[in-house]
């Protein structure tokens, strides 16, 4: 190990010079063979988090996305980055709320679906009147 | 060269900044709150320190006290929050990272503004400045206005144009407008709104008969620098195109971490610096420590404000670490080897750390004596578990992390949840 000694060495907690002549045995051991095997544990973020810019994790509340696997307190992870498509589950604004809703783009119009019959669909005039807030990317479903 | 070729040659600065930003913030998570006039109030409910626009028409001024406010509050459908420091924190790092994407040449100057070198034609520029305007606001949720120019004092003046005139669609290039309108504005405002001229300079530039801002780009940059200083020898200079102010580059490749901030409030005390080097000395060993890596040298330094031609005084001390290290006792120790250096009543409007010489940690096994007591007792990973517990300002070495007084009885009592730094608080979304 190389060791900078300058002629301005700001001591930083540990004695240097006490250090260099002791005569504590030295712990230089034989490295365990599966350390060349270990690449870090699995991060979450790295997986689920495509940019870490533009994805938020919210809380679900209400059951009306129940049958779509997205329950009352589940987290969603959303990309505000991602383009909405047909069949996107988005984060919309409806009524200065953020909701959860599947997005439908069909020929016959925009429609936000909910992914349970007690709640109806809910028609949109054009897709540029509906501010889209994010997509969902994952849920965090508790089981 | 060609006109082109030689226009592609010359850098130009970019100033990205987020339309009132706290309020924007806010709203980035409350969209009822969209076209509603907000105020959010500093520290202790005191005062409104960012009003969105709809407050602002409402004459509310920048600074009212909130007891004055509270009683109309209701008849004028005002919403007040208390400062979310960390939602705008979380919000302007990754605005932060956003814009780093666009040019690696990003200076953060404060928490909703950068500076961005860049280069191109005309028409390149305007459209990076719409991408980046455009990815701000889809990716991370806030408005951003950009200014582009020769200089950074013309983009800070760009963008302000920007901002308050519809016709850009919030970017501008200084070059782009005609000469002609240039002058106009320029010609309109009065010099204090200029970026770097002091208010109380102003009654001495008036009687020089340099009232706007276009009078003080026409003025002779010799005869200002005798009559008030270098300082103001360099904004006009600025003004008529000719770059000054350096780009003061935040981070550089990989193999360096650098945090420092602009103050809003200079530091005038050895005690309230050694607080800041304290904090960051934390922030480079959690960074550090997030990315698995270790530090060889820190650097601390500080410096006085470019505005400020008296008693300048850049501080500056490389410590050479014991050890490779990401421990924050260590880093903080290095970081305190500044104030020796630093004096009593000397204004200092930025200050810093820088580590380099990274390695990854645990490359090597430091011979036993090395060994540090610190990371030994894991002093570091303590600190971090507390604080994601607890909260930022939970537990801290020494001078930093514990809330001064002032601070743990500060009063937020209109706060919004702290929707990205707390999983109890998180954006809640409807499913009905």
């Amino acid at each position: 190990m190389r060791v900078a000694i300058g002629p301005r060495v700001i001591d930083a907690g540990v004695s240097l010079a006490l250090a260099l002549v002791s005569p504590v045995a030295v712990a230089a051991g034989y490295p365990s063979p599966a350390q060349d095997y270990f690449d870090g544990r699995i991060d979450l973020n790295e997986h689920l988090i495509q940019d870490i810019t533009s994805t938020y994790i919210v809380r679900v509340s209400g059951d009306s996305m129940e049958q779509a696997g997205i329950s009352d307190g589940d987290e969603l992870i959303v990309n505000r980055a991602l383009e909405p498509r047909d069949g996107s589950v988005v984060v919309a604004v409806l009524d200065g709320e953020l909701t959860i809703k599947r997005l439908r783009i069909t020929p016959a119009g925009v429609v936000l679906q909910a992914a349970n019959p007690l709640y109806p669909d809910i028609r949109v005039p054009a897709l540029a009147e509906l501010t889209v807030w994010g997509v969902a990317t994952r849920c965090l479903h508790h089981v | 060269m060609s006109k082109p070729a030689l226009m592609r040659a010359m850098p130009q600065i970019a100033h990205v900044d987020v339309n009132c930003f706290y309020a924007s913030a806010e709203r980035a998570f409350d969209p009822s709150l969209e076209g509603k006039p907000v105020v959010v109030l500093s520290n202790n409910d005191g005062c409104a320190v960012t009003r969105s626009p709809e407050a602002k028409a409402l004459g509310i001024p920048i600074g009212e006290p909130w007891f004055k406010l509270a009683p109309r509050a209701k008849e004028w459908g005002l919403v007040a929050l208390s400062s979310n420091y960390e939602l705008y924190g979380d919000i302007s790092a990754r605005v932060m990272e956003l814009l780093g994407r666009y040019s690696a040449w990003l200076e953060v100057y404060s928490i909703d503004e950068a500076f961005l070198g860049v280069k191109g034609t005309p028409e390149e520029l305007l459209a990076l400045g719409r991408t980046m305007k455009t990815a701000v606001r889809r990716n991370v949720g806030v408005p951003v206005c950009v200014g582009i120019a020769p200089t950074k004092t013309l983009a800070k003046l760009a963008n302000k144009w920007a901002k308050h005139n519809p016709a850009f669609g919030g970017v501008c290039h200084w070059d782009s407008v005609p000469a002609a309108d240039r002058d106009g504005l320029m010609g309109r405002l009065s010099v204090i709104e200029i970026w770097g001229v002091a208010a109380r300079l102003t009654k001495r530039l008036n009687v020089l008969g340099i009232h706007s801002i276009l009078d003080l780009s026409r003025a002779d940059p010799v005869m200002i620098r005798d009559r008030f200083s270098v300082v103001m020898m360099r904004t006009v200079l600025e003004l008529q195109g000719t770059p000054c102010i350096p780009m003061e580059e935040e981070r550089v490749g990989r193999d360096q971490l650098i945090f420092s901030r602009s103050f809003a409030t200079p530091i005038t005390t050895s005690a309230d610096m050694r607080q800041v080097l304290s904090v960051y000395g934390q922030q480079a060993s959690a960074r550090l420590a997030k990315h698995r890596l270790q530090a060889k040298v820190l650097t601390a330094f500080a410096g006085t404000s470019h505005f400020n031609p008296k008693d300048t005084s850049y501080p500056s001390v490389c410590v050479p670490l014991p050890m490779p290290t990401a421990d924050p006792v260590l880093l903080t120790k290095a970081a305190h080897a500044l104030l020796p250096l630093i004096h009593d009543g000397v204004r200092y409007a930025k200050a810093g750390i820088m580590v380099t010489d990274l390695r990854p940690a645990g490359n090597q096994a430091p011979l036993a004596p090395f060994e540090n007591p610190h990371e030994e007792r894991r002093v570091g990973a303590l600190l971090e578990d507390v604080t994601r517990r607890y909260g930022r300002g939970s537990i801290g070495l020494g001078y930093a992390g514990i809330k001064s007084g002032l601070d743990w009885t500060m009063r937020r009592d209109m706060l919004s949840p702290r929707y990205t730094t707390h999983w109890d608080e998180l954006p809640l979304v409807k499913a009905a």
